[in-house]
């Protein structure tokens, strides 16, 4: 079919590019970077078995970096494509969520690795680098699901949709037992009898802890919550039999994404990192939810791809 | 008044491929005026229908498999480009 706009091969290049970059760098700091001599005690390995074992472990992360930036460049294109339309502008946004999502993942894994490095030649330094990685872990999410919540509401609202009372409801529901259930774990690991003692896995003060990361991952959760809610309102209500079927697997993809991205996180705070491999029941459940993230990122790019293909025929 | 009907008929194709195409039906529509009509999509007449219908048949059959809801679509083109008075019976 004759096509008249420019088709655009380097832009799904770039994103994938940077991953790449990312995922070379990452294995070579891997394979670089010290071994950690806790770990290595505490499962009898050698220098070289421990590189290759961490290798292992974080080849599951890594593969997902590819997914999440294939469809974060899938969904962009879309985006720019129909950028000056109506709705263009709320998937504009929707894809530059996305993109912070995706980001999400390698940043903090790769500054994870660098600072637990330094950590181990100098001990003192483990609770900044704990600190550091906790606080960037929390911020890039944060940012994405605000975004993604935006676009979601502005799709919802061209469409003249609105949450109805029962969506309302099992939206507080599931955020209350969320946020009482998260917040239960994170307190059974402080000291509560003092406010300002640090003297805990996350290495912050109580007061510091809730105000900045309890309540914004309970606000960024909810911003997801309410992203996944619009997007699956309008992927159900939207007219047109192609559009909706491409809408829904991109609405589908983007809610695996967001619900897989919180479980992650939850995880991720209420057992705090410990600064280097870890080979525990955790891992396993960790890895399980990267499947679902896998297939939700797999998913938005078959939606994306299925509407761009609608603006190209 | 040529131009008025020949707009009222490209609404009407907007319309019905707003069943299947949603948000992205005029663009669609303008897209195949403009590059298999080689005419602004508000120049529309009856008499590019045909040839229309076919182009979009081959454009939708790109999305989908399903040979009968291209058919449906490509039908409900049809009663457009039958004459007033046999589509007001249809």
């Amino acid at each position: 079919m004759t096509n008249n706009r420019k088709s655009t091969p380097p832009a799904i290049l770039s994103p994938l590019r940077f991953c790449l970059l990312l995922a070379v760098v990452y294995t070579t700091l891997l394979f670089v970077l010290p071994a950690n001599k806790i770990a290595m005690q505490a499962y009898h390995l050698a220098p070289t078995q421990y590189h290759i074992l961490l290798f292992v472990v974080v080849l599951p992360l890594i593969l997902i970096w590819f997914a999440a930036f294939y469809s974060y460049a899938k969904l962009d294109q879309y985006a720019q494509l129909i950028s000056k339309t109506p709705e263009g502008g709320d998937f504009v946004e929707l894809a530059r969520g996305v993109r912070w999502l995706a980001w999400g993942l390698a940043i903090p894994s790769l500054l994870s690795i660098i600072l637990n490095s330094i950590a181990n030649s100098r001990p003192g330094f483990l609770s900044t680098a704990l600190i550091t990685t906790n606080y960037f872990s929390l911020l890039i999410p944060l940012i994405g699901f605000s975004i993604i919540r935006k676009g979601a509401q502005g799709l919802t609202e061209h469409a003249k949709l609105r949450l109805n009372s029962g969506s309302a409801q099992t939206i507080m529901i599931v955020f209350v037992v969320l946020g009482v259930a998260f917040c239960f774990f994170i307190f059974r690991q402080l000291n509560l009898h003092s406010f300002s003692s640090s003297n805990n896995p996350y290495f912050l003060p109580v007061w510091l802890l809730i105000s900045t990361i309890i309540v914004p991952y309970l606000y960024a959760w909810f911003s997801g919550l309410l992203a996944a809610h619009d997007l699956a309102l309008y992927s159900k209500h939207v007219s047109g039999v192609f559009y909706r079927q491409a809408m829904r697997l991109l609405a589908g993809g983007t809610v695996a994404v967001i619900a897989s991205s919180v479980a992650i996180q939850c995880l991720r705070s209420v057992i705090p990192r410990s600064g280097h491999l870890s080979l525990s029941a955790t891992l396993v459940i960790i890895n399980i939810i990267y499947v679902i993230m896998a297939a939700g990122f797999i998913m938005l790019s078959i939606g994306a791809n299925k509407l761009k293909k609608i603006e190209e025929i | 008044m040529a131009r008025l009907s020949d707009s009222m008929l490209y609404d009407q194709v907007v319309k019905v491929t707003y069943v299947y195409l949603g948000p992205a039906a005029d663009r669609f529509i303008d897209r195949q005026v403009q590059n298999h009509l080689n005419k602004p999509p508000q120049q529309l007449s009856r008499e590019d229908l045909l040839s229309l219908i076919d182009w979009i048949r081959v454009a939708v059959s790109l999305l989908t498999e399903d040979s009968e809801i291209v058919e449906e679509y490509a039908a409900q083109l049809h009663q457009l480009a039958a004459p007033h008075d046999k589509a007001k019976k249809a």
